[in-house]
This record gives C-alpha cells, sequence and structure tokens, in this order.
C-alpha cells in the first residue's frame, strides 16, 4: 500500500530538513579542515593555541540554526600535542557564544569520555555525517538533546568532529506540524529504532522500537549516513 | 457560592525564566531550611563539587543571583563563600572575568560524616533508603525498556572500575557514577536529576571507613548482576536486585550510626 498523502509530505519535509542540517554540518567540518591545514605543517600536531579560529566558525554555526544549544569540534586525543582530549564546544549566550567546561581529565570526577560516545566513534569509524540521541546529556550540557555531527580531516587523517547538539523540545516544535497532519500514529525514529519524536501519546520519546507493531511499518528517511525512519500506520 | 479569586493569596512562583531551566544545577541552588544556612551553603557547594556536577575550573553565579536562589542574606552567602576559600576550594577573582571559581575537589571529611551520622535518624536514614529504591527500581525498569547494548557496555565498565578504585572518595566517584549512568539510560533527566541529589546525601558516608570498610567487591559483583538482568531484559529480576543492593546500602548506614552512638565500648563523651 502506498502511504498516505500527508506521510508523504511530512516525510519529504523532515526529509529535506535533516539533509540541510547534514549539509551545514559537513560544511562547518570542512571549514574546521582548511582553518587547521592552513597553520599546520603535515604530521605535527594540534596545540591548544591552533584552535583560536574556532569559535567564530561556533558562533556563525549558532548564528544559522537558532535552534541549536551548542555547537563546536571535538578532537582526537591522539592529534593533540598534550595528548588528552580537546572539546571546544559553545553555546548560545546573552553576549554572544560562551565556551562550555568540560572535565576532559581521565583520571577526573566529571570525565567526559566523549571519544566512546556514537556522536564521535561512529563518525570516525565511518567517516560519515552522523546524528546521536535523544539521550541525557549529564557530563555536557544538563539537557535531554541530539548531537549532529561530521567527522573533519588534517593533512588527509581523522582528526575529530565538528557539529552542534539540538534539544528534543526544539525538534518538537520544529517537527510536531508535519507529524500532526498524518493521520494515526506516527513516530521520527533514530538509527536504533529509538523514538525522536512522536505525534501522539502511543510513541514516546526515549522508548525503543523492537519491532513495527501491526498495522503499521517503519519507512526510511532519504537522509544519507544517519539512519532515521518513520514508523507509519500501514 | 462562586470562588472569589481576588481572596485567594497571590503566590509567587520565581522568575519565569528560572523556572524553565531546570537543569541539573538547580538541584544545588534550591532554597535552604532556616539553620545553619552558611554551613549548608557550604556543604551543598562542596557535595557538588565532589559528584562532579560543578566543575573544576567553573564559576559560581554572582553574589546577588546566588544569595537570591539560596534565599539567604547576602553576609551568609559572603560567610559560606569565605570558609570555602579557607578550606582552598574556591576562589574569587576580581576584575571584568571575575568571579567565584571552583579551584580544587573538597577534602573527603570524615568528621562531618560521622557527625551527619550521629544527627540523622534510623527512620530518617531508612527513608532515604525507601526514596532510592523507589527511583532506582524505576531507573531499572525503564532502563530494561530503553538502555542499547552500547550503553551497557558502558555501564560494564563503570561497574569494574569501582572495584578497581582505591580509597573512600574514589569508590564513593565510582559508585555514584554507575547508578547516575543507569539513570542516564533510563532516557529520563528528572531521575537522573532524583539520582544525583540521593547520590549527594549517602554515597560518600557509605564508603568513607568510620567503623569498617564497606565491601567493594561485593558492591561491584551486585553492580554487575543488575547489569546483566537489564540487558537480558528481566526487568523484574533487576528491579528485586536493585532494592536489595539499596537495602544492604541502607542497613550499613544504620549500623555504622549504631556503632557510631550507642559503642558497648564505652567512652563516655564530654
Amino acid at each position: 500500500m502506498s502511504l498516505s498523502l500527508p506521510a508523504a509530505a511530512a516525510l519529504g519535509s523532515i526529509s529535506a530538513w535533516f539533509n540541510e542540517a547534514s549539509a551545514a554540518t559537513c560544511a562547518m567540518a570542512a571549514a574546521v579542515t582548511e582553518l587547521l591545514t592552513h597553520d599546520l605543517a603535515p604530521g605535527s600536531l594540534v596545540t591548544k593555541s591552533d584552535l583560536a579560529g574556532l569559535k567564530a566558525l561556533a558562533s556563525d554555526s549558532l548564528r544559522r540554526h537558532p535552534y541549536a544549544v551548542g555547537s563546536g569540534a571535538t578532537f582526537s586525543s591522539a592529534r593533540m600535542s598534550e595528548g588528552q582530549g580537546v572539546l571546544e564546544w559553545w553555546a548560545p549566550g546573552p553576549n554572544g557564544a560562551e565556551k562550555l567546561a568540560f572535565d576532559l581529565d581521565p583520571g577526573g570526577e566529571r570525565f567526559y569520555d566523549y571519544e566512546h560516545l556514537p556522536y564521535f566513534s561512529d563518525a570516525e569509524r565511518t567517516g560519515e555525517v552522523t546524528i546521536w540521541g535523544p539521550y541525557v546529556d549529564y557530563l555536557g550540557s544538563d539537557e535531554y538533546i541530539l548531537t549532529h555531527t561530521a567527522p573533519f580531516k588534517i593533512h588527509g587523517e581523522f582528526a575529530g568532529v565538528a557539529g552542534y547538539d539540538v534539544t528534543v523540545r526544539a525538534l518538537e516544535e520544529i517537527f510536531l506540524p508535519a507529524l500532526r497532519s498524518i493521520p494515526g500514529h506516527a513516530a521520527l525514529l533514530n538509527s536504533s529504532h529509538r523514538v525522536i519524536i512522536g505525534n501522539s501519546g502511543a510513541y514516546l520519546v526515549g522508548e525503543r522500537i523492537k519491532a513495527a507493531p501491526s498495522e503499521s511499518r517503519i519507512i526510511p528517511l532519504e537522509v544519507p549516513h544517519l539512519g532515521l525512519s518513520m514508523l507509519v500506520p500501514a | 457560592m462562586p470562588i472569589d479569586w481576588a481572596e485567594f493569596p497571590i503566590v509567587w512562583l520565581g522568575e519565569p525564566d528560572l523556572a524553565l531551566n531546570m537543569s541539573f544545577q538547580s538541584q544545588i541552588y534550591r532554597a535552604l531550611p532556616e539553620l545553619e544556612r552558611s554551613d549548608a551553603i557550604v556543604n551543598r557547594i562542596s557535595k557538588a563539587i565532589t559528584l562532579g556536577m560543578l566543575r573544576v575550573g567553573e564559576r559560581l553565579p554572582n553574589e546577588i543571583e546566588m544569595s537570591e536562589m539560596f534565599g539567604v542574606a547576602a553576609a551568609t552567602l559572603r560567610d559560606a563563600l569565605a570558609v570555602l576559600r579557607d578550606q582552598g576550594i574556591v576562589e574569587t577573582r576580581r576584575g571584568r572575568s571575575g568571579g567565584t571559581f571552583i579551584l580544587k575537589q573538597p577534602q573527603f571529611q570524615p568528621e562531618a560524616m560521622r557527625e551527619w551520622l550521629m544527627s540523622t535518624s534510623i527512620a530518617e536514614i531508612r527513608d532515604l533508603g525507601d526514596e532510592q529504591s523507589a527511583i532506582a527500581a524505576a531507573t531499572v525498569r525503564l532502563a530494561c525498556d530503553r538502555a542499547e547494548p552500547h550503553e551497557l557496555e558502558r555501564l560494564q565498565d563503570m561497574a569494574r572500575s569501582l572495584v578497581l578504585a582505591e580509597g573512600a572518595p574514589a569508590r564513593a566517584r565510582a559508585d555514584s557514577r554507575f547508578h547516575i549512568e543507569l539513570a542516564v539510560t533510563a532516557q529520563s533527566t528528572r531521575l537522573a536529576n532524583a539520582e544525583i541529589r540521593l547520590q549527594a546525601e549517602t554515597v560518600e558516608v557509605l564508603w568513607s571507613p568510620l567503623i569498617d570498610e564497606f565491601d567493594a567487591e561485593r558492591a561491584t559483583a551486585e553492580h554487575l548482576a543488575l547489569v546483566r538482568a537489564v540487558s537480558d531484559n528481566r526487568s523484574q529480576q533487576g528491579q528485586q536486585l536493585v532494592i536489595d543492593h539499596i537495602r544492604r546500602n541502607t542497613h550499613h548506614l544504620i549500623d555504622t550510626k549504631l556503632a557510631l552512638s550507642y559503642s558497648t565500648d564505652v567512652k563516655a563523651k564530654p
């Protein structure tokens, strides 16, 4: 059976939104590559003083994406001269972008081990743009968010990821009008079939859909690499 | 008779912006009881740093904001900050980018813990355990439904880090981190929040060797069994395991309290 018209329209508009966001994320990663390739000799490690231009990139990303609650770049510890990870991440503040503080000391109380989090490790493994969430970011922004990132390279070698955070709350506001136009229960799912947004109480954010319920089916979104899909009435 | 709403007192719920900003950090600044407010501020900020809710290098809100959030006079807040400064936990810098910054982790303070245990009744300790069990059982039930395999692998590593941790402060951190991360896999900001608050109340006392050392191997085994139950989606068993685990913690706290307060080896207190 073919999709209902409103469902097809919702799929189209949500896919377009993510494709645009992916393009912006990849553009940001490319800008980080350009910034750092410029100043660094091939084979040399990144030092903290090379990172000065990142704030402008993050501020620009936050300005263009008013729904983002954070944006920046995180580096592979193997590519840093200090051997410790670097997480250059900014949040919008009343006086422009404000840098967020993270505990990046592996022995620290609140060690933020981002290299093992999927928004970093998946981008590193696949070399492609990725999205992770919804997750409770208790060591970072203290919010319920998704993180959309793209890997960047320096002289052809993986060096980290760049991207932005968006709250589940903000995505609800963006996508609910389209989702509500679908007759019956529908939900936007992430790559592990976790609900990002449902159009009713039937599918709640955070729940995992282990198998498509009867009278419904799961349709992949035409958004490369993010693994998003939509659960719609059959 | 129709209700005359004009007769009802107006309840001021605070700035709307403040109400919306329900981050974990708002737990740190919630209103205080009347007594010993300055000590309570020192205590709450120290615990928040110990548990990693406030980070070394982080700037505290300005003094006016903090005294409003805590609901204390400016002088009371300044007293508290002076104590934290004397302990070397915070420093105040002047100038445009000034403010009060967190310098280092507070010391584990066995004396303060002993006092807490002696002044807290058995009924209160049991009640703390009751709240912890309620939160933890709900957390385990949701984690069974919602956690993903890679998150459970991470949780398993965290469980192991407890037995590898050396010394009471490191064990307390590993233990609380495990329970908070478990709440994170349940995908609930509120449950994670509640777990952070509850851990802050008990975990240091639990691991500090006031009378006997708490058994890290056994706690680790219990954490690992819990992760297995969650990953096999055995919700009922997982809930029972976590309730038993917390009951054992509660018994240890009560036994320690009783040994401290009513030691048979009587040395009359002055």
